[in-house]
């Protein structure tokens, strides 16, 4: 490690550093026991920091919480801690892939969750038809040049999944690769890959101003979109 | 008097039992997740509120914060650190990505301004916890420099390359700093726990 590396710890633990740059020290922090646990400790001191300035919360808060949490499923536990340390990277508003297709690989290492296998009456995978049966689920159609894609979006799960099964196959060579944006000219994050669209995809709902788009890239995928957005949602528009 | 037992105040500053709380809430237990609640609430309603200045918009914090916990809950690792520092830490990304979202183009007329430094405004109804005066002393170790470098990247939500343009200092001065005063934070605080 480097000095100048490691002088990063404290800005870094105040949520301070560019993505760019934090990406690279999560990558240094992987190799360094003791900038770990610098950091934590940083956490912990900028916790305590935090806590100084509690105040109450009005009371028709706690409610509100509590009966929200109530119809909110929970994630399954994470297999491998590689995944909980790639999920404090992602940026807060990136929408998370939960378990759909059975070979959803994300870019640039996301995490993955535990596979559920199709229900038998459809080819969509589970987690993505329990979107669509949602009881305030609201759906829409949107047709694209290799197909239909039906979305729908179920606040009460606070889930969004895409049934992509009229999609055509991609070309010989290529993929669907999913992205998120922030507004319709922001930089796009990869998703994940729409590995088999019979079975669709699920993920967490996006925050407001996040649209999901989907692209045909090169098998193994991009970084960055190389092909134009054959669909661009805007999931609070559906 | 009964009415004793049940009125008496639990101490809600240090978060002691929120380890637990949080094993059980990762278990889907609801009753733990509202203990935890009482537990954390103002702590991260308090700093939501204190990023944001908005409290509507500190509810919403709030709200997804916990929320967050919820879903999240069985990715805690309590080998890692403390419940509450991860609270704390979802906490505080999720305030300053709603200011550095909302306010990107209106605080760039408020840099220097006289609230940089922000104390507790009269009237907040901000909770003397006994962790707010420890950590008001320990505040007292650290240089100047350090402290504003410090107040500014997490109350303010700067990044600390602006933080450095803000106090016109070279960005290596300012990543330093800022690790000195979290040390100085650190080791102080490790003495009144």
């Amino acid at each position: 490690m480097t000095t100048d590396v490691h002088l990063l710890s404290g800005a870094y633990a105040l949520d301070a550093v560019g993505e760019e740059e934090s990406a690279a020290f999560r990558t240094h922090l992987e190799d360094c026991h003791s900038c770990r646990t610098e950091v934590a400790e940083f956490r912990r001191a900028a916790a305590s920091l935090g806590a100084s300035k509690a105040g109450h919360p009005p009371a028709h808060l706690r409610p509100r919480i509590l009966t929200a949490a109530d119809r909110l499923p929970q994630m399954p536990p994470t297999v491998t801690d590689l995944h909980s340390r790639e999920d404090r990277r992602r940026p807060a508003w990136l929408p998370r892939l939960v378990a759909a297709a059975a070979a959803v690989a994300v870019v640039g290492g996301g995490a993955s969750y535990v596979l559920q296998r199709g229900e038998p009456d459809t080819t969509l995978a589970a987690p993505v038809s329990q979107v669509f049966k949602a009881p305030d689920a609201h759906t829409k159609a949107v047709t694209t040049a290799r197909g239909t894609v039906v979305v729908a979006t179920s606040p009460s799960l606070g889930k969004m999944a895409l049934d992509t099964d009229q999609l055509k196959s991609p070309p010989q060579g290529r993929v669907y690769q999913m992205w998120a944006t922030e507004g319709a000219d922001g930089p796009m994050t990869s998703v994940g890959f729409l590995t088999d669209p019979a079975k669709g995809a699920a993920m967490e709902m996006p925050e407001e101003g996040v649209e999901v788009a989907i692209t045909i890239e090169p098998v193994g995928g991009s970084t960055t979109p190389t092909g134009e957005k054959l669909v661009s949602l805007v999931p609070s528009q559906v | 008097m009964a009415s004793d037992t049940r009125l008496r105040l639990v101490p809600v500053g240090d978060g002691a039992d929120a380890d637990e709380l949080l094993g059980q809430v990762a278990r889907g237990d609801s009753a733990a997740f509202a203990a935890l609640y009482d537990a954390l609430g103002s702590a991260v309603y308090g700093l939501a509120r204190h990023v944001v200045r908005d409290p509507s918009r500190a509810e919403d914090i709030t709200q997804e914060v916990f929320l967050d916990v919820w879903r999240k809950a069985s990715g805690f690792d309590s080998s890692r650190g403390k419940a509450k520092t991860w609270v704390m830490t979802i906490a505080h990304r999720r305030a300053v990505d709603a200011v550095r979202r909302s306010e990107s183009h209106k605080r760039q007329d408020h840099h220097g301004a006289p609230d940089v430094i922000s104390h507790d405004q009269p009237g907040d109804a901000l909770i003397a916890a006994e962790e707010h005066s420890a950590v008001r002393d320990c505040l007292k170790t650290l240089t100047d420099l350090q402290l504003e470098s410090v107040q500014l990247a997490y109350f303010n939500g700067y990044s600390y390359v602006e933080v450095a343009k803000l106090l016109d200092k070279p960005l290596p001065t300012i990543k330093t700093r800022m690790r000195d005063g979290l040390i100085r934070l650190r080791d102080c605080m490790k003495g009144t726990r």
